[in-house]
């Protein structure tokens, strides 16, 4: 039952990849792997096959050298289905049909090192040690015929870097997955729009602006305009990190849309940093748009719009007005 | 289909219901500029409330309408324009540069009241 969700996810893993049959050949044609070299290697199976606990033996053996792959060695169940997926790639290794089923066998065991946390220099280290035994026992056996065996162990390799390509592949994958998911995640935050006072809405925009929230964006501050019946809006851009064109251009949208809806837009929190690069790209925002330094500047060119009058109250007196 | 400019003081107000053919708008911009002058009017108010799209010659003749009533000495604001239609505006690059825009009727209306006064006040 487990394994066979762990089988689903791993095809799951190669369809977010995009491992088709066609990116198969692909990768086929990427190692030189022909159909003279399925012949070669099925020369050797026979040599192959009946030490593949002994070369499984040394892989892990190489590995537990080191420290680092400790987490490896750590976790029983996870040393014991590392063992077992091991022993199945050597046997597909020397089985000559490397389809998807090959493939999807491979993913698991990247995944399954991905888990384990082991970084790929160990990984490519025990593996290449896993081949040399395999020449070793090629050659061995093979006195007679060492050109031929020599061939049929570099078709062999080319098996192997075939499979490198791939767990390669998978470790990047998930390691940037990590990366996707915070993106995802900064994507995601919501951009809430405030009421600070009747008919002022306060809209802060923090992270990364693209296109497709430049547009969530855009249609919350319309509909809150509408609803709130604003008439100036104070967006502040402090938590923006970097402004190029095309988000300069995203916010100009902003702004002339509300502008358009009878709302005057005020940009703040435009950072030094961030109005130097403006300046070197040539964008003239200030031309189009009104810019105030910070947050509490434009909140108080708002208020005088709309008429507001703050003014601060003797605290000595208003204590006196409580007490009494 | 043509559409009625109602005069309200010294403010004219057309209120489009419908979607208008580029014959209509025109016509629409012709009865503005008899009438500005006709009816000494100080502000016109163009609510298009109704309308789900605002397409680049229909931009264009509200821009003419405006520029026209400038001339004559009076002010416009275009109102009630949709969410959806400011969005799709900024998106296709059409813009009302110039023009005064306002959330509905009444705000249109108070827009017009406020520079009155200030310019009244100016001239005080």
């Amino acid at each position: 039952m487990g394994e066979q969700l762990e089988q689903r996810e791993s095809f799951a893993l190669m369809h977010q990849m995009g491992l088709n049959d066609g990116a198969i050949e692909r990768r086929k044609q990427v190692v030189a792997l022909e159909h003279s070299d399925l012949a070669r290697i099925a020369r050797i199976r026979d040599l192959v096959l009946p030490r593949v606990d002994e070369f499984t033996a040394a892989f892990f053996e190489h590995l537990a050298k080191f420290d680092e792959a400790r987490p490896l060695f750590d976790n029983r169940a996870l040393l014991e289905k590392a063992k077992r997926l091991k022993a199945e790639h050597l046997q597909g290794l020397v089985s000559g049909d490397y389809s998807r089923h090959y493939v999807a066998q491979r993913i698991e065991l990247g995944r399954l090192y991905a888990v384990a946390g082991l970084e790929m220099r160990f990984f490519l280290g025990a593996f290449h040690q896993l081949l040399r035994f395999i020449g070793n026992e090629v050659m061995t056996h093979s006195e007679h015929a060492p050109l031929e065996a020599f061939d049929a162990f570099m078709s062999l390799k080319k098996v192997a870097f075939f499979d490198l390509g791939l767990i390669v592949d998978v470790l990047v994958f998930e390691r940037e997955r990590i990366i996707r998911q915070q993106q995802e995640a900064i994507r995601e935050l919501s951009t809430p729009v405030l009421q600070l006072r009747d008919r002022l809405l306060l809209l802060p925009i923090i992270g990364v602006i693209d296109t497709y929230r430049a547009r969530l964006i855009t249609e919350n501050l319309l509909e809150a305009v509408r609803a709130r019946r604003a008439k100036v809006v104070v967006m502040d851009v402090t938590g923006v990190a970097t402004i190029d064109s095309r988000v300069a251009n995203h916010i100009l949208q902003t702004v002339t849309a509300a502008r358009l809806m009878g709302a005057r837009v005020i940009v703040t929190g435009i950072t030094a940093a961030v109005a130097q690069s403006l300046v070197a790209l040539g964008i003239e925002l200030d031309r189009l748009l009104d810019t105030v330094g910070d947050l509490q500047g434009g909140i108080e060119l708002a208020e005088q719009i709309l008429g507001y009058r703050v003014s601060q109250g003797n605290a000595s007196e208003s204590r006196a007005n409580a007490t009494s | 289909m043509s559409v009625p400019i109602l005069k309200q003081g010294d403010v004219l107000i057309a209120s489009i219901q419908s979607a208008l053919s580029d014959q209509d708008l025109v016509q629409l911009r012709d009865d503005f500029a008899e009438k500005i002058g006709r009816l000494r009017t100080r502000g016109v108010v163009i609510d298009v409330t109704a309308l789900d799209v605002l397409d680049s010659f229909a931009t264009r003749t509200l821009r003419g309408i405006a520029y026209i009533a400038k001339l004559r000495g009076a002010q416009t604001v275009v109102v009630g324009i949709q969410p959806e239609v400011a969005f799709a505006m900024v998106q296709l690059g059409l813009s009302l540069d110039g023009i005064a825009t306002a959330l509905d009727l009444e705000e249109g209306l108070a827009h017009l009241g406020d520079t009155a006064n200030g310019s009244a006040g100016d001239g005080g």
